[in-house]
């Protein structure tokens, strides 16, 4: 076996690579590159392989390296950034961004600023934080947001069973990322948590594998609604209108939390009575139950029974 | 996954030549800190990409780049690595996500902050990302008074004790945690140093003294980890409950052959442990210790109270 090459051989080889294919309008064949590009091993099997190397090292790197007709290029077109014609002030913003947000470790935003904002002038301190957010990150979130853009079909397993979903959305929800798309073997849209996704299960599809659906929501809002309760109902799913007092001590909270579809009537001793719709009971029960002594279900007459008769039963189970 | 040296040292490359190119100009000592290696590290490259380019390996065919005696480093308008590379997925990602979620918070310079992610859209693809950090009534006096440096008079509903307490805080940073915002902050009666729930306020002012935030803060990795003045609750959970161990850090799990869930919990306060089980339901049991068996008939009794009232 041939002597590895050092580092700076095989460092020189790639950047030499690189630079060839990114120059030549028609492609390269193998023979070309080996006579262009100094420093491959002698004999056809080691230069082969050694080339082989070379490519996937490439392509690990996300770097477009296409092969067509036995000849080799990268185009340039799919290598560069576009001028972004960024402005100053849209600089610093995206530099405080990803400073608040930090994403995908010393791979993520960080080499992203260094490409985006190039020359800045800032130093690598980063600017102090008054603000900062921590999304869960996931290793699947790059590859389900390069199947939005490419319309690639992505199958996977989700809680056990699988799917095949055309991606349309991925939003950030109380700490969680769903995946929003059209669900094929269930003919609906859907939501998906990405950490509940199989990651070994997910393959995805050509590119361009199907056609955005109109009926594709515009908005995290829509994909979900933020109020748990009026989630998972069907259009037949009856939506009653609860009635909620709840006093003074959790009134903002409730208030905040019941929705732009809730009315509030306020109280003078700070007390508010909320009138929300509800299609998912349970949800709407979890949240009443959560604010404890300080709401009552004040109507409609059969929702309030539920509640009691839901507290009857818990007070039953002690005995 | 680690990256191999020879990747490394690429990708260092193939930022670095255009980096020098759009700033006019640069030295070892600015790259070694910009990119995170040593002032070796960067002369060993320098003196290597110099020496690339293509066949014939004219001057004019040679990466346009040149490192000087006294550690300047020139970069001219040559026929490759003019602009930077595409991002890559997980940067694209990245920079994003990071930037719809500063837009969902009140107060972010959404004008420049929406005008880049629309660029940025529109040369990466519209990927439809969006973030919802949710924005509780008193999130933007709070972000106005870190940086202003105002101290703040506030009400703070403890879900703990479910009981409301009065002070005065120095806030020193906002931010979002598994979907929720905190603000850490120096409680000027105990003298310590606590995250808030922003959502958990109900009255915020500030008091028109100030103070200087001290360099340097940042969230913690997790906010709530167990504590000192925790009790660790035994519960038997039926298999519809199992959002608890995905919602809240269970200090252990045990799944039984009929689904149901044996789960320990550090629980700071009796009041969340009625929360807790009264969402769950008739099915939920506290195993030990013996003194909270009774919390969850207990809570539901006092509530139904409150229906059963004249």
């Amino acid at each position: 076996m041939a002597d590895p090459p050092s580092t700076d051989d095989r460092f020189e080889r790639l950047a030499n690579l690189v630079t060839f294919l990114l120059d030549t309008d028609k492609g390269a064949t193998f023979a070309e590159i080996l006579e262009a590009i100094p420093g491959y091993p002698p004999g056809d099997d080691s230069a082969r392989r050694a080339f082989e190397r070379d490519k996937k090292l490439l392509r690990d790197e996300d770097i477009p390296l296409v092969e067509y007709d036995g000849r080799y290029r990268i185009p340039p077109s799919e290598y560069y950034l576009p001028d972004l014609g960024l402005t100053e002030a849209e600089q610093v913003a995206l530099r405080l961004a990803v400073a608040a947000v930090p994403l995908g470790g010393g791979e993520g935003g960080g080499s992203a600023l260094q490409k985006l904002t190039l020359g800045g002038s800032e130093g690598g301190s980063g600017p102090t934080l008054s603000l900062a957010a921590d999304l869960e990150e996931h290793p699947l979130l790059p590859v389900l947001h390069g199947a939005i853009r490419r319309r690639s079909l992505v199958t996977f397993s989700h809680g056990g069973v699988a799917r095949t979903v055309e991606p349309a959305m991925l939003f950030f929800r109380d700490g969680n990322w769903y995946l929003h798309g059209f669900d094929r073997v269930r003919s609906a849209e859907r939501n998906f948590r990405v950490d509940r996704i199989d990651s070994s299960s997910v393959a995805v599809g050509d590119v361009r594998s199907f056609v955005r659906r109109p009926s594709a929501p515009s908005s995290s809002e829509a994909a979900m609604p933020r109020e748990p309760w009026l989630i998972g109902g069907d259009d037949s799913s009856p939506s009653e209108s609860a009635v909620v007092r709840v006093d003074a001590v959790l009134a903002g909270k409730a208030v905040a939390e019941a929705g732009s579809s809730a009315s509030v009537e306020r109280h003078d001793d700070g007390s508010v009575t909320i009138t929300m719709p509800v299609v998912q009971r349970a949800a709407f029960r979890s949240w009443v139950l959560g604010l404890l002594d300080h709401a009552e279900v004040v109507g409609p007459p059969a929702l309030r029974g539920w509640i009691v008769s839901w507290l009857e039963s818990i007070a039953g189970a002690g005995g | 996954m680690a990256r191999s040296n020879f990747a490394e040292r690429l990708r260092r490359m193939l930022m670095m030549v255009p980096w020098v190119l759009e700033a006019g100009g640069s030295t070892v000592a600015e790259l070694a800190a910009r990119f995170g290696v040593s002032e070796d590290d960067v002369v060993r490259d320098l003196n290597l990409v110099m020496c690339c380019g293509v066949p014939p390996y004219g001057a004019e065919h040679m990466i346009s780049v040149m490192l000087d005696d006294d550690g300047t480093v020139l970069a001219w308008k040559g026929p490759y690595f003019n602009r930077p590379m595409r991002l890559t997925p997980t940067e694209g990602f990245a920079v994003l996500a990071a930037g719809r979620a500063l837009l969902d918070v009140p107060g972010a310079d959404s004008a420049a902050l929406g005008g880049a992610l629309s660029k940025l859209e529109s040369a990466l693809g519209s990927g439809s990302v969006s973030v919802d950090l949710g924005a509780p009534p008193f999130l933007s006096l709070v972000r106005d008074a870190v940086e202003s440096g105002a101290r703040l008079s506030v009400s703070y509903y403890s879900a703990w004790r479910d009981e409301v307490t009065s002070r005065s805080i120095d806030p020193w940073l906002v931010f979002s945690q598994e979907g929720r915002w905190y603000v850490t902050a120096l409680d000027a009666s105990s003298g310590e140093v606590r995250h808030f729930r922003v959502d958990r306020l109900r009255s915020a002012a500030a008091t028109g003294e100030t103070f200087v935030v001290p360099g340097g803060v940042r969230p913690p990795p997790r906010v709530f980890s167990g504590g000192q003045d925790t009790t660790e609750v035994e519960l038997d959970l039926p298999p519809s409950a199992r959002w608890v161990v995905e919602t809240y850090p269970a200090v252990s799990v045990d799944e039984l052959a009929d689904g149901r869930l044996q789960v320990r919990l550090a629980v700071t306060g009796e009041r969340w442990l009625e929360r807790l089980l009264l969402r769950v339901g008739p099915e939920a049991r506290v195993l030990s210790p013996p003194s909270l068996t009774h919390v969850a008939p207990t809570a539901a009794t006092r509530l139904l109270a409150r229906y059963t009232a004249p």
